[in-house]
């Protein structure tokens, strides 16, 4: 919860958290419910695993062409964008320079996100990861 | 789209167009990058896929919780390793992580 409340600590940051394994195991912080923080969590999975497939299909094709594994995605709306990297995310306000820093922030913070999401997700929980999943 | 006017873009390696289904129309690819026509190509239909997923998700959300700001979207950026490709519209840059002014690109994508 470190880096949530690193985040929520920036004026124009609406709303921080970390999502763990389903996306339904979550912390937050900020202007959202529990409920919406829920949704947010699985919708911010869902979307960070699909770009890991996508980056997959990519690497196959020239392998070490620079985009795996990925480290997050970024959704820009007409003023407020989410910001997702590894298993954490952030919802800001559209202010200048706002969302350089807070991407910033969150690459340093999260630091390089491993080759194996899953396991990354899944270790959140504790135990042999490994075995669990595997 | 002025394809060069974007690869002025603080770290930009790579800028292109695409057609509504993502078929690459136009790219500019910096020399000596490790990127490929190829990859541009399968980048452009995922670029589509991921804006049409996002706005999907933003309507639903706003629909759910009542919370506006999300539409109409601005655009999507996936962030790899190395680099981040930014897209908005049918167009699409992407530029070196270490680099990268996110903001910028936006902007630059929406004013195009």
């Amino acid at each position: 919860m470190r880096i949530v409340k690193q985040l929520m600590a920036i004026p124009g940051v609406i709303a921080a958290g970390e999502y763990a394994y389903r996306g339904d195991r979550f912390s937050y912080e900020g202007a959202l419910t529990d409920e919406f923080a829920r949704m947010a969590s699985i919708v911010c999975r869902a979307n960070t695993l699909s770009v890991n497939m996508q980056s997959e299909i990519f690497d196959s094709f020239s392998e070490n062409c620079g985009c795996r594994p990925v480290q997050g995605w970024i959704v820009r709306g007409n003023q407020i964008t989410i910001c997702a990297v590894g298993n954490y995310f952030a919802f800001i306000e559209n202010r200048d320079e706002l969302l350089n820093d807070v991407m910033t922030i969150m690459r340093a913070k999260v630091g390089d996100v491993q080759d194996d999401l899953l396991v990354n997700l899944y270790a959140r929980l504790g135990g042999d990861t490994k075995e669990a999943l595997y | 789209m002025d394809l060069q006017k974007m690869m002025n873009l603080p770290g930009a390696l790579a800028a292109f167009t695409y057609s509504d289904k993502g078929d690459l129309q136009s790219h500019v690819l910096r020399e000596g990058t490790e990127l490929t026509p190829q990859v541009l190509d399968l980048l452009a239909r995922s670029c589509v896929a991921n804006l049409a997923i996002a706005g999907m998700e933003a309507r639903g959300w706003e629909a759910v919780t009542g919370q506006s700001g999300f539409q109409p979207l601005k655009g999507f950026s996936v962030v790899g390793l190395e680099w981040s490709v930014v897209v908005d519209g049918n167009c699409g840059v992407v530029v070196k992580n270490r680099d990268a002014d996110y903001e910028a690109t936006f902007n630059a994508l929406q004013a195009g």
